[in-house]
């Protein structure tokens, strides 16, 4: 029961958090007078007390016993996040069904990006950086900002850290304690918003918009103010917010010890690096293949077609360079398997991570070699040391369960009436985070012809995909609730 | 040669013996052309010359790679080099046996023989002639033939006829199971694996007297025997086996869940030693996920508005022929509901018992899968708790899980790779994903097909769609790894070190 108090205390203080986001969303109301500052503050303030009436009524739970607890802890905050997400959206009737409000706002804190509005420039200005605020909020993960926030709770921080991070990246810390690993990383996330924002103000674009291309791209979300994504901007923009994508694809660690010139220290993730580079380059280069031979573009144009639009698949990002709908089948079914991929582990992107899919290969041509040399000692081995074989049980489970996630989404996408392509596409797109999926649904497309039931199963897929699968299952597995 | 002060034994490769094994695969194909010749002699359907200047062109062959190539072959295979005997002998008696096709001109061009052949060899059952009723007798005897042959396996059948190669034998009976632990039927290796085939050729015999006695004539009977129990798929008549009427619908049924179990407890099954047979935990999956499919799929057609006897006959036998990854269809009652496809697509990946003629995951390896999940789950909840995978209340060894999850992402790769270079030649992409599991998993023809995506005909694929397809089925039948390896750089590294 203590736990219980515990979890709640946790609760309220997130939505302390979020019910201030909702507040900061009055600026754009009042600036550019839309009107829906009455909506948005009641909005803000319904939220903010929630939460703060949590934290008051559980302030002496200070402690958490359970390891397992910290599972159920971590889904209910996502799901509250969500529930309180769609708060603006309803206040504001922007949207008039729930169902639509959650798909919604679960794309945005889960920073997926799949949208419900066929056309979003008509919305209003607060409601559009609420957007774009729940994605840069939860593409970096709640949990990290909540445990920064508040360093002095007492509770065994490490075992959430594993249940977000899901045991992806527990090789290479930089620093002893969690919490200052989390200040280091939200430093690094911060910093590099400021500097996107900067850049693409130099590069022509009025304030509003660089935060709203910012907050989105660098969470890896995929959320537009624009109808046309990204197809309406400037090249030299363009490349920016692509660059924005490229490091938002990379592990934060990595980043803070760039930026703070610690260079011996990159050899921890070099090989993950490498990887995540050379999935880029060899998949912009053939997408650019594909595009000038069989789809007439120029090799100019193909080319930066190609370079913008890989990076916002790999990193699962979604933003649009092009109406990809459009675009030749095997090119659409390659960004299906590199958003499968995703990014580094340890940054806002989705999919499986780079670290996996390594371990996985290595984890393959280990067995392959000890049907030859039965005898031979070849361990699993990442940046030179061996991966130890819990990690390794760790990765083989996530991947089996994440592809049979989104089998069942596919066929229960099917199962509610869902064309077979599309379920194939919105099931992806909605597991991996990237957002835009195949058919009606893809490219400059949106999910508003979806059914309530599909609606809700994507939602889910999104949240199984961001919490990477074992830990929504295993809360709703009966042994768990068993004492 | 000295090395590091140690001498070092550095051994040729063996490519000797792999001439020699194909060879005399070669010179047994040639041999088992003079069945179709004689029925084509018996029933006059003008094939005789051709059949028999393919069976002199493959026995000239196999003289040569025999005799003159493979002539003084040294009998001794290493692990490594039985994964390129695999390779070899899968690709080139399917190579050989496409000559009849080629040469009775009863396929349109070179491809289309390729991919035919192929498919019999495998068991797959993809096909890309469009009225199977007007073949010649002779060629149909001949692909049904092709099909049984298959369905055991080349190795096996290298294993029973070729005595001398000793130790190699055992590597080469371990890549036809890839490593799922069969239990063997006699100590001596060679005498078990020719039980098998005894056991194997006395299934089709029964079933070929059983179809016969219901009055399907002798050479269809025959041919149907022969891809059923395969696990084959090839259909004598384009209404499949539904237009030989109701009373062989049931035997074949009855006969394809059969050839899904393992061939071990077939053998126990006719010696009579029944006891404890049930306590086999993957002949009880097998059997329960059947029974429960079948039940699933009867009542999701009377929820179309199928009579219940009708459904049930039909779940029977769609859930049978995918499981065993026959391949065989006949049109549903009523209707199609959606939901079968999404059941007859996970059992299509999931596919028969480990040590039977059929393709797929096998159930072992998905119980292993299962078992494997539900241990981690359990360490979630529990972090103390000391978990391992049982099979049969007898502990797995933590190298064969190893083996069997690197086979489940082969597998899932394979079909993604296969469908993507099937959606350059122009299919949709569940299209191309469902037809791609098909063929890995041997299985061929499926209503899921086509329900993915519009009417599924294999004769008018792209012929690079074809060659594709050609291989997957080659690789899900010599179970990946065989093929993999042989490709890999690190398998020529290490094999220039060994």
């Amino acid at each position: 029961m203590g736990d219980l108090k515990y979890i709640l205390r946790f609760i309220g203080v997130v939505l302390t958090v979020e019910g201030l986001l909702m507040l900061g969303c009055l600026i754009p109301a009042v600036h550019f007078a839309d009107g829906t500052w009455v909506e948005i503050t009641l909005a803000g303030m319904f939220t903010l007390c929630v939460g703060l009436l949590l934290v008051v009524s559980y302030r002496r739970a200070t402690t958490m016993h359970s390891r397992r607890m910290a599972y159920l802890m971590v889904v209910l905050m996502w799901v509250v996040l969500a529930l309180f997400g769609t708060l603006p959206f309803l206040a504001t009737g922007s949207l008039t069904r729930f169902v639509d409000a959650l798909f919604e706002s679960t794309s945005g804190i889960t920073s997926t990006g799949a949208t419900v509005f066929s056309a979003v420039e008509w919305l209003p200005a607060s409601v559009l950086l609420w957007r774009s605020v729940t994605q840069w909020f939860g593409g970096f993960g709640i949990v990290l900002v909540v445990v920064a926030v508040a360093p002095r709770m007492g509770i065994n921080r490490f075992s959430l850290y594993q249940a977000e991070a899901s045991g992806a990246d527990n090789t290479g810390k930089q620093s002893a304690t969690t919490a200052a690993t989390v200040r280091q990383t939200l430093g690094v996330y911060i910093l590099l918003t400021l500097v996107f924002i900067f850049l693409l103000h130099r590069c022509g674009l009025h304030v509003w918009d660089a935060v709203n291309l910012t907050f989105t791209n660098i969470s890896s979300g995929g959320f537009s103010i624009y109808n046309n994504s990204l197809e309406g901007l400037t090249h030299g923009q363009q490349f920016v917010v692509a660059a924005a994508m490229l490091l938002s694809g990379v592990n934060f660690a990595l980043l803070y010890n760039l930026v703070t010139l610690r260079l011996d220290r990159l050899k921890h993730k070099l090989e993950q690096l490498r990887l995540y580079l050379a999935m880029y380059v060899v998949g912009a280069l053939l997408v650019a293949a594909a595009l000038a031979t069989v789809m007439g573009y120029g090799v100019g144009d193909a080319l930066r077609l190609a370079l913008v639009q890989t990076v916002s698949v790999l990193t699962t990002t979604g933003s649009l360079v092009a109406d990809t709908s459009e675009w030749w089948v095997p090119v659409t079914f390659l960004f299906v398997v590199l958003s499968l991929c995703g990014g580094m582990a340890g940054s806002t992107a989705g999919g499986l991570k780079t670290m996996r899919v390594l371990i996985l290969v290595r984890h393959v041509r280990r067995v392959l070699r000890e049907r030859l040399h039965p005898r031979a000692v070849n361990p699993v081995r990442l940046n030179g040391s061996p991966v130890p074989p819990r990690l390794t049980a760790n990765v083989m489970v996530i991947l089996i369960v994440y592809l049979m996630t989104a089998l069942a989404g596919v066929l229960l996408l099917m199962l509610c009436g869902t064309g077979a392509t599309e379920s194939v596409g919105a099931a992806i797109a909605c597991i991996t985070g990237y957002g835009p999926g195949l058919g009606l649904s893809g490219g400059f497309g949106c999910y508003a012809h979806f059914g309530a039931g599909a609606k809700l199963v994507c939602s889910l897929l999104m949240l199984m995909g961001r919490l990477e699968c074992l830990t929504v299952l295993v809360v709703l597995l009966p042994a768990f609730w068993r004492r | 040669m000295h090395e590091y002060g140690r001498v070092v034994r550095v051994r040729r490769f063996n490519w000797r013996l792999m001439a020699r094994v194909t060879g005399v695969l070669s010179l047994y194909l040639a041999a088992g052309l003079l069945v179709p010749f004689g029925v084509s002699l018996c029933v006059r359907d003008g094939m005789q010359f051709a059949l028999a200047a393919a069976g002199l062109l493959i026995l000239m062959a196999g003289l040569l790679l025999r005799n003159m190539v493979g002539g003084r072959a040294e009998y001794g295979l290493r692990e490594d080099e039985s994964y390129w005997l695999t390779v070899a002998v899968w690709v080139c008696v399917p190579l050989f046996g496409a000559l009849p096709y080629l040469f009775t001109g009863v396929t349109a061009s070179f491809t289309d023989a390729l991919f035919e052949s192929f498919s019999g060899f495998t068991t797959t059952g993809s096909s890309v002639i469009g009225r199977p009723e007007d073949l010649p007798q002779s060629i149909k005897v001949y692909r049904a033939t092709t099909q049984w042959v298959g369905g055991l396996g080349l190795l096996l059948l290298v294993v029973a006829v070729l005595r001398r190669l000793g130790l190699g034998a055992g590597s080469l009976y371990e890549a036809e199971f890839s490593g799922t632990q069969q239990r063997r039927l006699h100590p001596r290796l060679a005498r078990s694996v020719t039980r098998m085939w005894v056991v194997y050729g006395l299934v089709t015999t029964v079933m070929w007297v059983v179809l016969a006695v219901q009055g399907v004539g002798v050479i269809d009977a025959f041919c149907v025997a022969c891809s059923t129990v395969s696990t084959g798929g090839f259909v004598t008549h384009s209404g499949g086996v539904a237009a030989m009427g109701q009373g062989v619908v049931t035997t074949v049924t009855v006969f394809m869940f059969l050839s899904g179990v393992n061939v071990a407890v077939l053998y126990r099954l006719l010696t009579l030693r029944w006891r404890g047979l049930w306590r086999d935990a993957e002949l009880r999956v097998y059997a329960v996920v059947y029974v429960f499919a079948a039940a699933v799929c009867t009542v999701a057609f009377v929820s179309k508005g199928g009579m219940w006897g009708e459904s049930a006959r039909y779940a029977l036998f769609h859930v049978a022929s995918t499981m065993s990854t026959c391949g065989f269809y006949m049109s549903a009652p009523q209707g199609w509901p959606f939901f079968v496809s999404v059941v007859t697509f996970v059992l299509m990946v999931v596919g028969a018992s480990a040590g039977s003629t059929g393709g797929g995951l096998k159930v072992r390896r998905v119980m292993v899968v299962a078992r494997y999940l539900a241990n981690y789950f359990n360490a979630m909840i529990h972090p103390n708790a000391v978990t391992r995978v049982k099979m049969n209340g007898e502990v797995v060894e933590e190298g064969y899980v190893d083996k069997v999850l690197a086979f489940v992402f082969l597998y899932v790769l394979f079909i993604v790779g296969g469908a993507w270079v099937l959606t350059m030649c122009g299919s949709s992409i569940p299209e191309a994903l469902s037809m791609a599991a098909a063929n890995v998993g041997n299985l061929g023809p499926s209503p899921v097909v086509d329900t993915m995506g519009g009417h599924l005909d294999y004769a008018l694929l792209r012929p690079a769609a074809k060659w594709t397809l050609a291989v997957l089925m080659v690789a899900g039948r010599v179970e990946l790894f065989a093929l993999v390896a042989v490709v890999s750089p690190s398998y020529w590294r290490l094999r220039r070190l060994g």
